[in-house]
């Protein structure tokens, strides 16, 4: 009998086929509007079902051996001295029971998505990003290392980032996807140090060598190694402080919040945490870290939930504080409660998401109060109708600061990158009524000493000569003495302070410290 | 004069205030919580003014346009459903157009104002810019080519004429025609140079500069003009606050920053925080205070001004007045808006959160709201808090602009002294710069203000924007140019066939008459004259349809006695099942009528804990109805009350608690796990399979109890009042409700043995908008019980014994029945079936059979509007799809509600019966032959007018502009507070129908035919101000049908009755509606049905 577990490959790359399917077929034939929804349907509920066959053949092989398949090795992707990154699956009992849960309820959202989507101008393209996004999570939950997992986790991160924006024409709808976005990158960073390190510790990425490895890093090491992985699965599962970004993104459609909030990505987190269990083991003060920031989530999601007055809001703050109550647990060491609760909470919030829009009708009365103790705290109210202002401190540390380094970036393009290639600048015409007339009149409106335009490099270098040898004829020559000369110095003098004032603003020196970091490694 | 005292200034001031408070309602949306829907015009606060004058006030104020956009119109005409007689029809309806004017009398056939106007509606015919045209010349080749829309015969006849004067091909005679027209208007023409486009040329500079008068005032340069024009363009705009735009608009004029994006969604937590009826589990401890001084207290704790950049938010919020009014002056007085522009500028500002503001003046005129009897809802209170935000995000945003504070005095000020940096923030913000403007700009407006010492970039910057709105690149409003006349006059030409030699022909006035047809037709005026064609192409259909089955009908006169007699809604879904029910049995009699069937009441099921009101929403009742456990049963009833808490308290312990806890919530969906994945499969693959599994184990778990209503009142109770109802109808009462009702539908002799009334109402997944489906004349709830409640009465002896009394004799061997019809399953539930008579039972279930099968065929009809339905099912499938879709969770679209109404119909059955109305017909039985006097006809038309107005205007509304006046997708809906929907989790509300339910609605107004003489109604409408208002303001099409000939009369405001006089056309006859509707999806005309051999007719 052939092992079937070898051809687990195909479980992560049927969806992603249909995604490419639906997208080829719109860009190069008909598969457009009401006429193309039942082949987009039909191509990714297809790829859905074959994937879940396979996935529950694999399931019921290892339930008949009794023993789960384990690391399934299928080639080397890269390799470069004594490092290589192979192409492989865990499947172990955490992959399958994962990879079952996962491609149970994508298949299930889809399904809910054929008539639910039906007539929206974006079908198509909704269908492509969340088979893009089945494939995805299949790859986080069986990816043999943190490589095969990370690009499943970046996947996973675009396709979130295009289904918030879903409502192309609805300005909040992308502002907020934006934000998502950008808030998701810190996560990245914090994987990337981990496969980093990783790699330069152990040198193997495969999932159980790197695991056993663990036990021989120093505890200072596999706490750094540590760290990065939980800072990307705290930025995934939107833990404080990390949590507002979830709420932003509650602005695609039904279904959409259902997978990504409330049931599936917002868990790759915690997966991420469970399948770390043994480093993490390593280092109590992970642990407690997680401990603390499970905790304090669950509290914010809980506190926050209560003065919540839409469905899926309060919804998806109650899925927050359960992901809370999960980190709490793995923080406890109690890491295989915390994969029960969390396959519970994911075929529930499954449910509750995707019957949203009926929840007014399923409940028969108002919710129930809080208790009259907690509802007298005045300041706890506003703090929690406020979201304990994350958001608002986010925005003021990270995303204005990011926002003003392109400005700022900008502001380099148009002054330095723009003048040295030259693009066209407008000559010849006459492009102001009162230049045209000041200088009929006989004198320029501009600087003076302007002596004319010149366009390209080789233009400015021309303009250059020109003016230099105006200036040098107006200041030295004709002006005779000095003070030319110190103005200059003076201008100069000026121009280097505003650059001392810029770095003195926390985001160059940040960007100083990581170009100096780059040019070290 | 002496000065007021300032108390009363004051007092005054509040006045005023407090009384524009109550214009609001023409302005905002009143919409009604969602679970309470009913649909309404939306433009109810318009309802005053004319039809056209409406849309066009109502387009000033918000901004939302009410009629289809023009190309729609010209989509419906390629498709047919508006022909060019509908359109020259309209025009002659209409004054003003003088569609028979003779423009010219040329050699081939005369050139009259129709025609232009025709091709000018057929055809966008629009001025260009200079890159437009450009781009067109060069691009498309139109000077040597035929424009692609011209029809093959224009193109022929332009070529006639052409051959005529010698040019023999396209190229030849498209260019003559090009410089023709440019000759007819001595307008000449040179190809600009891409250059001269974007800047210009000395020449053209010396002429400008000498137009605006330099030399008048030597020293003036133009800098020194632009900085006067400027002063004038902002004191304009200064001026304009107040009536168009308050403070958030203005600074979003002058910095592109929407200051709402951030205030928003503060203020919708708190709002929607205040309006919540359940969703949340914790609000503000000051609830009952008021929405303001809950706010303020919150307020006054809330962190936001630290990380917003306003240090000073929480000394500002606690010097706030605590009187709301007092803040709303003080605020005002702050931004030193002159006092009379107050009124203006609050209403501007509720518009610019219209959904919030529509919901929040909703609770304010309705005080006592059923769970706001202790939580006051003040528009003041609103207003307060909206303009104490808009200000401190305001002072953030001018103080980081430009050091001032958000006054109208200060900004004045500043920009008096800075008119470049105005002038350059004006166009970026609110024109369309082209891009190396435009750049430049933003790059001004981005930079810091430490950087922005050197004022001389603004001066340059302003320049260079007035000397490109002086390049021929930029739209220019005013003259008589070739990218405007010319253009137009070339355009229409090919459209009208006229060659060049043609246009020579044509003397100057006769040209101006061309322009003058062109300027005729504004945006508004096209639109409806298109909007009367569209409406004029389904009337004659439907009027052929009557004339042609004059006499078909049955049931004109009951020569026999009918088999049975069903009361249906009036309801335009309603359709398809009685015509159904007739072709399976001819002897079954149908009638139509609004469905609250005359007994207004609050009604009290049996496992109810609170009444509701089961009548039209403007009524409130005084009467309680109480579903009781037969005598008896009290045991089983109260297990059966038992085990329902139970089930309803897991039902909330499953879908609430595990939202609203922390541990709990985790321990519940343990012990839910076993079960969630196997329901969440089953939903997902087999929806009717699971709920016919679960409405079963309901069933046999909560037990049936037989029940009674309490009918009739004891003797003894006082009079029904709307604070203490009176529990049951008294017997007078009962005759009188029944008597009404009977009259009302012309049954008053002729009874069957069973007359059935049906109740109706939808239940499904999905569907925040539920109550929109259920019947709209008991307040969007289900009018089941009023079906059992008539049905009780008329089968009590003592009732008949006083109709009998009033010339109503119901024979004893009639029995009345109630039942309850599900528009969205087409399941009937039939009630009170213990109680019938052993001597009706055979009959009443093969009437049942016949319903039954009714239901079929109903199903397979609406089938064919699904894209997901089988294309060709049988009856079985086809009822098994439409009871899938209403158990789904996933179909957005369970029913299509009344997405096709169209017309209705007051008369007899027999104008109607015998034909097939596409679902599109609400029919309401009256006898004209009955009502001599007209007092029921005026009943009739008085209750059921607005109704159907309502419902069809919020479909017309909502379908002609989905994004403003409905709600869009529901895909992206998120249910708010339980009383309404948000796009995502801060939007405004959404207002309107969803896109899914108005998606294949004709969006047009309601032709309403009546059965009656004319004289009869015109007595009528001279005396019924609604009547004026809705049918004599165009809101409503009304015509009438002679009860004994086939004459209509079709009503126009301005003319009166006009006989109609259309094309009576004959139409095929089929034998069953499923040959007609058979594989069409789209709307389809009415057609005649075969009608089966009536043996008894004599």
């Amino acid at each position: 009998m052939p092992d079937i577990a070898q051809h687990a490959w195909l479980i992560p790359l049927l969806p992603i086929l249909a995604a490419a399917g639906i997208a080829l077929t719109y860009l190069f034939t008909n598969n457009r509007g009401e006429h193309g929804e039942r082949f987009t349907a039909r191509v990714a509920l297809g790829a859905g079902s074959l994937s879940l066959l396979l996935v529950l053949l694999i399931d019921a092989m290892a339930l008949l051996n009794g023993t789960a398949p384990g690391q399934i090795h299928l080639a080397q992707w890269l390799s470069s001295g004594a490092y290589s990154i192979h192409i492989s699956f865990t499947l172990d009992i955490l992959g399958l029971v994962m990879m079952t849960l996962v491609s149970v309820i994508a298949l299930i959202t889809l399904r809910f998505s054929v008539n639910y989507m039906h007539r929206e101008s974006g079908f198509q393209r909704f269908f492509m990003i969340l088979c893009l996004f089945t494939s995805a999570m299949l790859l986080i939950v069986i990816g043999g290392s943190p490589a095969m997992v990370f690009v499943g986790w970046e996947l996973a991160g675009v396709s979130s980032y295009l289904l918030i924006g879903y409502a192309l024409e609805r300005p909040t709808a992308t502002n907020n996807a934006t934000r998502a976005f950008v808030t998701n990158r810190i996560g990245d960073a914090g994987f990337i140090l981990g496969l980093f390190l990783a790699l330069y510790w152990v040198g193997d990425l495969e999932w159980p060598t790197l695991l056993s490895a663990a036990s021989d890093l120093s505890t200072l090491d596999s706490g750094l190694l540590a760290l990065g992985f939980l800072i990307a699965a705290l930025v995934k599962s939107a833990q404080v402080p990390f949590a507002p970004w979830i709420a932003r993104a509650l602005e695609g459609p039904t279904p959409s919040s259902a997978v990504f909030y409330g049931s599936l990505m917002v868990h790759a987190g915690v997966y991420l945490v469970i399948r770390l269990e043994p480093l993490l083991e390593q280092t109590p003060i992970i642990m407690a870290l997680m401990v603390f920031i499970g905790l304090l989530t669950a509290l914010y999601g809980y506190l926050v939930s209560l003065v919540q007055t839409d469905v899926n809001s309060t919804l998806m703050f109650s899925t927050m504080a359960q992901v809370g109550l999960m980190f709490l647990t793995c923080g406890l060491g109690l890491f295989e409660l915390a994969t029960i609760h969390l396959v519970i909470h994911a075929i529930w919030r499954a449910y509750q998401f995707l019957s949203s829009p009926s929840h007014m009708h399923l409940m028969s009365r108002p919710t129930r109060p809080v208790p009259n103790w907690l509802a007298q705290q005045r300041w706890l109210y506003t703090a929690a109708l406020n979201r304990f202002w994350l958001d608002p401190l986010g925005d003021w540390l990270l995303t204005q600061s990011s926002k003003d380094l392109a400005q700022e970036l900008q502001a380099f393009d148009d002054r330095v990158i723009v003048p040295l290639v030259g693009l066209p600048a407008r000559a010849n015409a006459v492009t102001s009524l009162a230049d045209w007339e000041s200088q009929k009149r006989g004198f320029s409106r501009l600087a003076e000493g302007d002596v004319g335009h010149g366009q390209g490099v080789a233009g400015k270098l021309m303009e250059g000569i020109a003016s230099l040898l105006h200036w040098f004829e107006e200041h030295l020559v004709l002006k005779g003495g000095g003070e030319g000369l110190v103005n200059t110095i003076q201008r100069v003098g000026a121009r280097l302070q505003k650059v001392e004032e810029l770095l003195s603003q926390p985001r160059y020196l940040l960007l100083l410290i990581m170009a100096t970091f780059a040019v070290i490694i | 004069m002496q000065e007021q005292p300032a108390a009363t200034q004051e007092t005054d001031m509040r006045e005023r205030l407090r009384h524009a408070l109550a214009h609001f309602e023409h302005v905002l949306p009143g919409q009604a919580p969602i679970k309470d829907f009913v649909h309404h015009n939306t433009l109810h606060g318009f309802q005053h003014l004319e039809f056209t004058q409406a849309l066009a006030e109502a387009e000033r104020i918000t901004g939302a346009r009410g009629f289809l956009p023009l190309e729609r119109f010209r989509e419906f005409y390629k498709q047919g459903r508006i022909v060019r007689e509908d359109l020259e029809q309209a025009m002659h309806d209409t004054t003003g157009f003088e569609p028979d004017a003779v423009i010219h009398a040329g050699i081939a056939g005369t050139l009259s104002r129709r025609d232009v106007l025709i091709a000018a509606l057929l055809h966008p015919i629009k001025k260009l810019t200079g890159c437009q045209l450009n781009w067109q010349i060069e691009e498309m080749q139109v000077l040597t080519r035929f424009q692609s829309d011209v029809d093959s015969a224009s193109r022929r006849r332009l070529m006639e004429s052409a051959a005529r004067q010698g040019l023999n091909n396209e190229s030849e005679a498209i260019a003559d025609l090009w410089s023709a027209c440019l000759q007819a208007l001595g307008l000449e023409f040179n190809m600009l140079h891409p250059e001269e486009l974007m800047d210009l040329s000395p020449e053209q500079v010396e002429q400008i500069l000498s137009q605006f008068g330099a030399g008048d005032e030597p020293a003036a340069g133009a800098h020194v003009v632009i900085r006067k024009q400027v002063a004038k363009a902002l004191d304009q705009l200064l001026q304009r606050v107040g009536p168009e735009l308050t403070l958030r608009g203005l600074l979003l004029r002058l910095t592109g920053k929407d200051l709402l994006e951030d205030i928003r969604p503060l203020i919708i937590r708190h709002l929607a925080n205040h309006l919540d009826q359940g969703m949340a589990a914790w609000h503000a401890k000051d609830r009952p205070l008021g929405f303001y001084t809950s706010w303020r207290q919150s307020a006054a704790l809330d962190l936001t001004g630290l990380f917003a950049d306003l240090p000073e938010w929480l000394e500002e919020i606690t010097i706030l007045d605590e009187d709301p009014m007092e803040t709303v002056i003080s605020e005002l007085q702050r931004l030193q808006l002159p006092e009379d522009r107050w009124e203006q500028y609050l209403e501007r500002l509720a518009l610019e959160l219209p959904g919030w503001s529509g919901m929040f003046y909703w609770h304010h005129s309705h005080p006592g709201y059923k769970g706001f009897e202790n939580i006051p809802v003040d528009m003041v209170d609103y207003l307060a808090v909206r303009l104490v935000l808009d200000r401190l995000f305001a002072q953030q945003l001018c103080r980081q602009q430009w050091q001032v504070a958000p006054s109208l005095d200060m900004l004045r000020w500043h920009f008096r002294r800075h008119r470049s940096e105005f002038m350059v923030r004006d166009y970026l913000n609110n024109q369309h710069l082209p891009e190396y403007l435009a750049s430049q700009a933003q790059r001004l407006v981005n930079q810091t203000v430490a950087l922005a010492d050197n004022y001389q970039h603004w001066e340059r910057l302003a320049d260079m924007i007035w000397t490109w709105r002086h390049s021929p690149s930029a739209d220019l409003p005013e003259g008589h140019s070739v990218y405007s006349h010319g253009w137009k006059l070339f355009r229409l030409s090919q459209h009208l066939g006229l060659s060049g030699e043609e246009i020579r022909c044509l003397s100057s006035t006769q040209v101006e008459s061309l322009f003058n047809c062109l300027d005729q037709l504004t945006p508004d005026k096209a639109a409806f004259l298109w909007l009367q064609a569209y409406e004029h192409h389904y009337r004659e259909q439907i009027f052929n349809a009557i004339v042609n089955n004059e006499g078909r009908g049955q049931w004109k006169q009951r020569e026999q006695r009918p088999a049975a007699q069903i009361v249906w809604c009036m309801d335009d879904r309603e359709e398809a099942i009685r015509r159904h029910l007739e072709a399976i049995n001819p002897q079954i009699e149908t009638f139509g009528a609004a469905a609250h069937y005359n007994v207004p009441h609050n009604w009290r099921g049996l496992d109810d804990q609170e009444i509701t009101g089961l009548c039209p929403v403007v009524m409130v009742p005084s009467h309680e109805i109480k579903e009781t456990p037969k005598p008896a049963n009290e045991a089983l009833a109260h297990e059966h009350g038992q085990r329902h808490k139970r089930r309803l308290w897991l039902k909330n312990l499953i879908h609430q608690e595990t939202r609203r806890n922390l541990l709990a919530s985790t321990a519940i969906m343990l012990l839910a796990a076993p079960a969630s994945l196997a329901v969440l499969i089953a939903k997902a693959l087999t929806p009717l399979g699971l709920s016919n599994l679960s409405n079963r184990l309901r069933e046999r778990y909560e037990m049936q109890v037989p029940t009674d209503i309490s009918l009739t009142a004891a003797p003894d109770a006082p009079e029904g009042t709307i604070e203490h109802n009176r529990l049951g109808f008294s017997l007078e009462e009962q005759t009188d409700r029944i008597e009404t009702f009977l009259q009302n539908i012309g049954l008053v002799d002729g009874f069957s043995r069973l007359p059935i009334i049906m109740g109706h109402g939808s239940s499904s997944e999905n569907n925040p908008h539920r109550a929109a489906y259920d019947c709209g004349a008991c307040s969007g709830r289900h009018s089941g019980p009023n079906a059992r409640i008539l049905a009780a009465i008329g089968n009590r002896p003592e009732v008949r014994e006083e109709l009998r009394k009033r010339a109503i004799d119901i024979p004893g061997d009639c029995w009345f029945v109630g039942a309850f019809h599900n528009t969205c399953n087409e399941q009937i539930d039939w009630l009170d079936l213990d109680r019938i008579p052993a001597t009706h039972r055979q009959e009443l279930s093969d009437i049942r059979s016949n319903i039954d099968q009714a239901c079929h065929l109903s199903a397979h009809e609406r089938c064919r509007k699904f894209f997901s339905a089988p294309k060709h099912p049988d009856q079985n499938q086809a009822l098994t799809h439409i009871q899938g879709r209403s158990w789904d969770f996933s179909q957005a679209r369970p029913e299509l509600g009344h997405a096709t109404n169209a017309c209705a119909v007051i008369g007899r059955r027999s104008i109607t019966q015998g034909a097939f109305f596409d679902r599109r017909a609400f029919l309401i039985s009256y006898d004209p032959t009955k009502d001599p006097s007209g007092a029921i006809i005026e009943r009739l038309l008085l209750a059921n007018g607005p109704v159907g107005a309502g419902i069809s205007l919020e479909y017309y509304f909502s379908t002609v502009n989905n994004e403003e006046y409905g709600c869009g997708t529901k895909v992206l809906h998120n249910i708010t507070g339980l009383f309404g929907v948000m796009e995502g989790a801060s939007s405004d509300l959404r207002t309107g129908l969803p896109r899914q339910m108005i998606e294949i609605h004709e969006a047009m107004r309601l032709q309403v035919l009546v059965e009656a003489k004319i004289d009869l109604l015109t007595e009528i409408y001279m005396r019924q101000p609604p009547l004026q208002e809705l049918v004599g303001k165009g809101w409503l099409l009304l015509s009438a049908k002679d009860p004994d000939s086939e004459r209509i009369d079709v009503f126009y405001p301005d003319k009166g009755w006009v006989r109609w006089t259309g094309q009576v056309s004959l139409l095929p006859i089929v034998k069953h509606s499923v040959d007609w509707y058979a594989g069409h999806m789209d709307p389809l005309t009415p057609v005649l049905l075969q009608q089966p051999e009536v043996t008894s007719h004599a």
